[in-house]
């Protein structure tokens, strides 16, 4: 006997969490955390983020979440190390944050809430690096 | 972010972002606020040059090695790898190069240098039988060389259940008398990383913090970092949903199994086991034994070894809160009479999180 002989069965009866749309009840709350976040963001310029592999979420309350967010206008892929994703939201200042892995494996998934993700931004001591790489090229050219 | 770890990076091509992007899922694994990843991006970064970098001494006493698989087979090599750049890593029998009396030398060199303020990692027990004889490196027991190195150490990292609790070792009937290096040692800070074995993350976060700070993380009142090991396996299971329901796998080929009801019946510790596996995983994020189909040993807790089972119920469900270490496993599901129906109790300790019997949930 192979171990191909040994029928293996995944049940996606009805709340099974592998079925597609089980939900648990606990995203929509996180909505109202949101709106938390964004009142201080408004009020405060002050930014923050949920991380979402630390609560218990099934696949199909993340899809919900994601979904009931909706996709805004800018999507940023960072290819560093595995690909991340910074998407805005419908609701303008609320970022979905996705780090992959090299291997494609989600590693850490965050709502970010803030006017620009900081990974977004380059760093002053990049830009100086990049000014010296600039100035080498108008160097060059003479 | 200025310093020679980040100049190391950039040379092996590790950008500052993909270092943020390290340093932010690493915090989000120690449950520290969102800032502390930017912090511990600075901090690590400006790591001093190799002549300062802190040192760092691994003994092994009884123990099987799993511990140091378990670390250097850590998913990302190359972005764990970055926190041992930070580190001087300059005692570890399974990784160093040289043996004998050049790798004695080298620990002792590395001691005396820097007295003091080295961090001391131990993994494996300590047997205290027939004057220690169980267990020697190069002549001498490792009583003997756990107090020397112990002397001059900032603090000790007591790497895995073996270090940390006695683990195997002292199972029953211990026949080393092994004891663990909390045993021994009472006048050093000694943080527990107890598993069998731990998660890699762990261990680097615990380095990342060290690094960062200066110091140790918050510890529970059995040494372990609270960022870890502050819930159960069974507070952040994926199947509580349906232990909250009453719906439980029976055995491991039923119903139950098959559509992922909760192991608790089958002598799951999840509820009694304080760790992280829930949600940092195992091999790179890809499972964990629960969502394998299988309950949770409890490997991390003390004595676990002796815990009465792996395939006996918890005689009742855990009060995280209130719950000793190790659960007194009395009694297999099968045993427990299921008398009276109370849902008023299965609700209200859902609330509350109480202790409630088998019977409670059944209905």
């Amino acid at each position: 006997m192979s171990l191909e002989d040994i029928r293996v069965v995944v049940d996606a009866g009805e709340s099974s969490p592998y079925r597609a749309d089980a939900l648990s009840g606990n995203a929509p709350v996180l909505l109202h955390e949101l709106a938390e976040h964004v009142r201080q963001l408004v009020a405060a310029g002050e930014s923050t983020a949920i991380d979402l592999n630390a609560l218990p979420l099934t696949p199909a309350d993340l899809d919900w979440l994601k979904a009931t967010l909706g996709e805004g206008e800018i999507s940023v892929t960072l290819h560093s190390d595995g690909e991340s994703t910074l998407a805005e939201t419908a609701c303008p200042g609320i970022w979905w944050v996705n780090h992959h892995n090299e291997q494609g494996h989600v590693v850490s998934r965050f709502i970010e809430v803030a006017f620009v993700p900081e990974l977004v931004k380059a760093h002053p001591e990049d830009v100086k690096t990049g000014l010296e790489h600039l100035e080498s090229l108008i160097f060059d050219l003479s | 972010m200025q310093g020679p770890l980040i100049d190391t990076l950039a040379r092996q091509g590790v950008t500052r972002r993909t270092f943020f992007k390290y340093c932010a899922t690493l915090a989000s694994l120690m449950a520290l606020p969102p800032s502390a990843g930017r912090a511990m991006a600075e901090a690590m970064a400006a790591a001093p040059a190799a002549s300062r970098r802190p040192s760092v001494i691994w003994l092994p006493f009884q123990e099987c090695t799993g511990c140091t698989e378990s670390i250097t087979r850590s998913h990302s090599p190359s972005i764990e790898g970055l926190i041992f750049d930070a580190i001087s890593l300059d005692y570890q029998e399974t990784l160093m190069a040289a043996a004998g009396h050049q790798a004695e030398e080298a620990l002792h060199n590395a001691m005396k240098e820097n007295e003091g303020k080295y961090l001391l990692i131990v993994d494996g027990s300590v047997p205290l039988g027939l004057d220690g004889a169980y267990s020697c490196i190069a002549g001498k027991t490792n009583l003997e060389s756990l107090k020397e190195a112990a002397k001059g150490a900032a603090a000790i990292v007591a790497m895995g259940s073996c270090a940390a609790f006695g683990g195997i070792p002292k199972a029953n009937p211990n026949p080393t008398g092994a004891v663990a290096v909390s045993d021994i040692i009472k006048d050093k800070p000694i943080i527990n990383i107890p598993g069998c074995p731990p998660i890699p993350v762990v261990i680097t976060g615990v380095l990342a913090h060290f690094l960062t700070f200066g110091s140790l993380p918050e510890l529970d009142k059995l040494g372990r970092p609270k960022a870890f090991y502050g819930e159960t396996i069974h507070d952040r299971c994926y199947r509580r949903p349906f232990y909250d329901q009453g719906k439980f796998a029976k055995t491991f080929d039923d119903e139950g199994a098959r559509k992922g009801w909760c192991l608790f019946e089958l002598g799951c510790k999840g509820p009694v086991t304080y760790n992280a596996c829930a949600t940092v995983k195992w091999n790179g994020g890809t499972s964990w034994p629960v969502e394998s189909g299988h309950g949770c040993l409890g490997c991390s807790e003390p004595d676990f070894w002796d815990g009465g089972g792996f395939y006996r119920a918890l005689s009742m469900p855990a009060d995280p809160l209130k719950m000793a270490a190790t659960a007194a496993a009395v009694g297999a599901a099968a045993g427990v009479a299921i008398t009276f129906a109370n849902r008023a109790k299965k609700s209200s300790a859902k609330a509350a999180h109480e202790t409630v019997t088998l019977a409670d949930l059944e209905k």
